[in-house]
């Protein structure tokens, strides 16, 4: 039982500036309000190569997630843990991260891959963000019978969040668009 | 279920282990940011700075993060070989 998503946008953004967002998206005051789910999100561990350009950062991000009541009478814990590995190649430009719990394992497994890369059409000016999730319900778990309905709910919220994300995104784009620009909003 | 509409709820963070590292954490933070946007995609990507903010966050992280699956990727660290010099 494996479920799939895969999501595409465009932001008409360069690179440097998307990406320099993602970096802020769970960081600004104003955003924590609309990712109110996102409660902590921590650097465990990161690296430069310098000789590459390339960037390799660890983050530890706890999730709100209390589900329905059924989930979380079995799993006792409102809250997720998952860990989130960047890699960033500055020299061909590109940043992709991967992000799986940690916590719960032993009855969902969610990985979400997201890519930031120039947009064909437009290189300079525009980002390409490609977005993959997948949600597996573990077999033989105690919610195995209602791992459908699991399923489906947490993909549900996946999509929600993500929709969440991408409206933050924009907003500190714009930012930091008006930033480089001398303007002050 | 509530995940949209939840803005009424104010919930509190029900474990925030790392809490007494937030002011180390921002400025470190910070400090990364702005060294990511205005030096690394810019092509200065050989020097690293920040290296003050970083040992002293992952240093109070060390002491606070009390998740042993998280604490596992700190430690891992330790192995990483990193070619960069932090005096450490």
């Amino acid at each position: 039982m494996v479920k799939a998503y895969t999501q595409e946008y465009t932001y008409k953004h360069p690179w440097d500036r998307v990406t320099s967002a993602s970096w802020k998206k769970f960081a600004d005051a104003e955003n924590k309000r609309t990712l109110s789910h996102i409660l902590e999100v921590d650097t465990l561990n990161h690296k430069l190569d310098p000789s590459t350009g390339k960037l390799y950062t660890t983050r530890a991000i706890t999730v709100h997630a209390p589900g329905p009541w059924f989930v979380r009478k079995i799993v006792r814990q409102d809250v997720c843990h998952c860990v989130e590995s960047t890699v960033v190649d500055a020299q061909a430009r590109s940043m992709q991260l991967t992000t799986n719990n940690i916590s719960l394992e032993k009855f969902i497994e969610v990985e979400e891959k997201i890519r930031y890369d120039p947009h064909p059409e437009n290189p300079n000016g525009w980002t390409l963000c490609r977005q993959e999730t997948s949600i597996r319900i573990k077999p033989l778990s105690a919610l195995a019978s209602m791992a459908e309905k699991v399923e489906q709910r947490c993909a549900e919220k996946f999509v929600q969040n993500s929709a969440k994300g991408r409206e933050v995104m924009e907003r500190i784009c714009k930012y930091l668009e008006a930033e480089s620009k001398g303007i002050s909003i | 279920m509530g995940i949209i509409t939840d803005s009424q709820n104010k919930k509190k963070p029900s474990s925030s282990s790392t809490f007494p590292c937030a002011k180390l954490r921002d400025a470190y933070h910070n400090c990364f940011t702005r060294w990511y946007s205005e030096k690394f995609v810019k092509g200065q990507w050989d020097t690293e700075d920040c290296v003050s903010e970083w040992q002293k966050y992952k240093a109070c992280l060390a002491e606070h993060l009390e998740d042993k699956q998280l604490s596992r990727f700190l430690e891992a660290e330790g192995n990483v070989n990193c070619t960069t010099t932090d005096g450490g």
